[in-house]
């Protein structure tokens, strides 16, 4: 199934805007503007995009520690202000979370997105909660949760696929394999290095998919949010990716493999050749779009600068509901 | 509402009364745990709920306990009110990352977007032989984990009124239920009301001496008390009722009073509530002190099977006489 060009081109500006808002924000780490610790979804957009264009507002995604990128796209797309995932990057008031979460607990519901939570895979488990509340409601939603190979270690992979499958729940297992979980190939630290083998005992549709292919991705989605939608129970989706980040202390992997994944299947360069193949846009076309999200993304590290920080004294703010008094 | 009639009722009819109620009157609240449903649970606290409420809000599952939690804080995080069940405490570990990297912090660090609330019942505490995998006060566990809540009623009437204030209420709770209170009985109103959370009582007015105790040593406080009444010692006792984020005024107020404190814990000494409570009222209280807070917990080791060996490690009302005895005589 091939995609309308449209459609392609539009998915082409969303995998640039994951890659310039990255880019920016290595950038700007580097600078000493960034605080913390930071992961990038680099290599990776595609499935992130793909995500991002069956995902409603009325939708759930759990994103992992690489999903700058669809929480922007989310934010951008919801409500118009993508700026605000950077700003809470940038740990300032103006922020999603005014700061308290940062790269790695970045949230807004009205916007689907629930939340990073640092614990690998822990939200395994609570999307469970959200699939069960829709599913108790006959709310038509999806739940998603996005995860690593490395996260299929965890326990609440099991307990999770176990429980959606008993349950019929709507969930969406969306697992990013990328060949590591830091240092460790997926070969080794799993039983299969393909995780829909370990995910098809729990009896749902288990499906692999090329993670580089935008066309794939997005059709393959769209059969799975579809048929969660129809109340066919949870789904599992394995991009097989590649991150573009090696180890904080540099790439650890073979030349010829780093050679391989950003040259040969770079997934922004292979949309970009499918569409110059099937349309008459130009390459000059294509560098309007990708000026353009970059002008965007400096506008939105701009924003994040100039953001005020927060309060101090709200560092205690929050702790309970009600305050201490638990009203 | 207010409540008129009064029954006798046990710790677990109390319970029971208050998770229907609330199920009753809000469609919102739903049940999940290990054999909670046609079975009622472990203790029986949910018995007849499934058939009255059905599968639905009163679910089954498997022994997956990090999924427990995390459905319901899921299930929360969206608008509904679970109550899950633990069935012994000493299982928390198998969910304490979702309580307390999630739902302890999910309010905090989302910065208000989502509220998770939820209550965790579970049974705790030891005494009759369970080992050292069925036995464990598990509240310092959780006492130093901004954002949790902690309940812990001593009574029948405060079972059920904590357990309504704790469904009500927007924060997670961790609802602790000591096994050996289970089968007491006690007065209990009928019909809808709430104790409120944070809020300490006093079992037992005095002037000499404050005893500071949860659950089950509430009673061995005021079983103490009554004894040493003979020999003319006027002992206050205390029930914390909110573990955390506790009480701090009434305790405080009361050794200002008597000037004498003993804090009775069944969890071990070493960082506990009882080193907490110790601790906080020596700093405020310090120069109202006549002598140095006693701390009445349990030894600092596993709790072992044989009830020789586990009542040589829990503390009762033996060691809170003798607590009290000793800041009377300092
Ligand atoms: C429960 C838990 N264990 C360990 C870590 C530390 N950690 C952060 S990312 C990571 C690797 C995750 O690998 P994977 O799921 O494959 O994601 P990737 O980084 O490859 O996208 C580890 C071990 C963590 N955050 N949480
Ligand atoms: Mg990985």
């Amino acid at each position: 199934m091939a995609l309308d060009i449209e459609t392609l081109v539009d998915l082409y500006r969303d995998m640039w805007l994951i890659r310039a808002f990255e880019f920016g924000l290595e950038r700007e780490f580097k600078k000493g503007n960034v605080p913390g610790m930071l992961h990038t979804g680099v290599g990776q957009e595609a499935t992130q995009a793909a995500l991002a264009a069956h995902l409603k507002a009325t939708d759930c995604f759990f994103p992992d520690h690489r999903c700058h990128g669809i929480n922007a796209l989310a934010q951008e797309k919801h409500q118009g202000d993508g700026e605000r995932i950077m700003a809470e990057l940038f740990g300032r008031a103006t922020g999603v979370c005014s700061g308290k979460g940062g790269s790695l607990h970045s949230a807004n519901p009205r916007v689907g997105n629930f939340g990073d939570n640092a614990v690998e895979g822990s939200y395994m488990a609570t999307v469970l909660g959200v699939a069960l509340a829709w599913q108790m409601r006959k709310e038509p939603n999806v739940a998603c949760c996005i995860i690593g190979d490395g996260t299929v270690g965890r326990g609440e992979f099991h307990e999770s696929l176990n429980m959606a499958a008993i349950w019929k729940l709507p969930v969406l297992y969306a697992c990013v394999n990328n060949g590591y979980a830091i240092s460790m190939p997926v070969g080794k630290g799993h039983a299969s290095a393909d995780i829909v083998d370990l995910a098809r005992g729990y009896g749902m549709p288990c499906v692999q998919v090329d993670g580089n292919e935008i066309e794939l991705a997005y059709v393959e989605v769209a059969r799975a949010v579809d048929s969660i939608r129809a109340g066919n129970g949870p789904y599992f989706l394995e991009f097989k990716t590649w991150r573009w980040q090696g180890l904080f202390s540099g790439e650890f992997r073979p030349a010829e493999e780093v050679r391989y994944w950003k040259e040969d299947r770079d997934p922004i360069r292979l949309a970009r050749q499918k569409i110059s193949a099937q349309s008459s846009l130009q390459d000059a076309d294509l560098d309007r779009i990708e000026a353009e999200v970059a002008q965007q993304i400096e506008r939105w590290i701009d924003f994040a600068k100039n953001s005020p920080m927060p309060e101090p004294a709200k560092a205690t703010a929050d702790v309970y509901v009600g305050g201490e008094g638990l009203r | 509402m207010t409540a008129t009639t009064v029954r006798t009722r046990t710790f677990v009819q109390a319970l029971n009364e208050a998770l229907d109620i609330s199920m009753a009157s809000d469609p919102s609240v739903y049940l999940l745990g290990e054999d909670i449903a046609e079975m009622g649970g472990d203790f029986g606290v949910t018995r007849g709920l499934w058939a009255k409420y059905g599968a639905e809000r009163v679910r089954d599952t498997p022994l997956s306990e990090a999924a427990i939690v995390g459905t319901a804080v899921g299930s929360a995080m969206v608008g509904l009110r679970p109550v899950a069940e633990i069935m012994f405490a000493d299982f928390l570990g198998e969910c304490y990352d979702q309580l307390v990297n999630n739902a302890a912090k999910m309010h905090y660090m989302f910065d208000g977007q989502f509220k998770a609330s939820i209550v965790v019942r579970t049974a705790c505490g030891g005494g009759f032989g369970g080992g050292p995998h069925h036995s464990q006060s598990v509240e310092g566990w959780f006492l130093n984990v901004p954002g949790m809540v902690i309940v812990a009623p001593a009574t029948p009437a405060d079972a059920k009124g904590l357990l309504l204030a704790s469904i009500e209420n927007d924060n997670p709770i961790l609802f602790l239920e000591h096994k050996a209170l289970y089968r007491i009985k006690g007065d209990v109103p009928d019909g809808h009301y709430t104790t409120p959370l944070r809020k300490a009582a006093i079992a037992r007015p005095g002037k000499d001496v404050t005893v500071v105790a949860t659950m089950k040593m509430v009673h061995e406080a005021l079983a103490a008390a009554s004894e040493l009444e003979k020999e003319g010692i006027d002992v206050e006792v205390i029930d914390l009722r909110t573990i955390r984020p506790y009480d701090a005024e009434t305790v405080l107020a009361s050794v200002h009073k008597t000037g004498r404190a003993v804090v009775a814990n069944e969890a071990p000494k070493l960082g506990g509530l009882a080193a907490e409570l110790s601790a906080t009222i020596s700093e405020e209280c310090f120069r109202a002190l006549k002598a140095p807070v006693v701390r009445v917990a349990g030894l600092d080791a596993p709790i072992p099977f044989s009830l020789v060996l586990e009542s040589y490690i829990l503390p009762g009302k033996k060691q809170v006489v003798e607590g009290i005895r000793s800041v009377l005589r300092a």
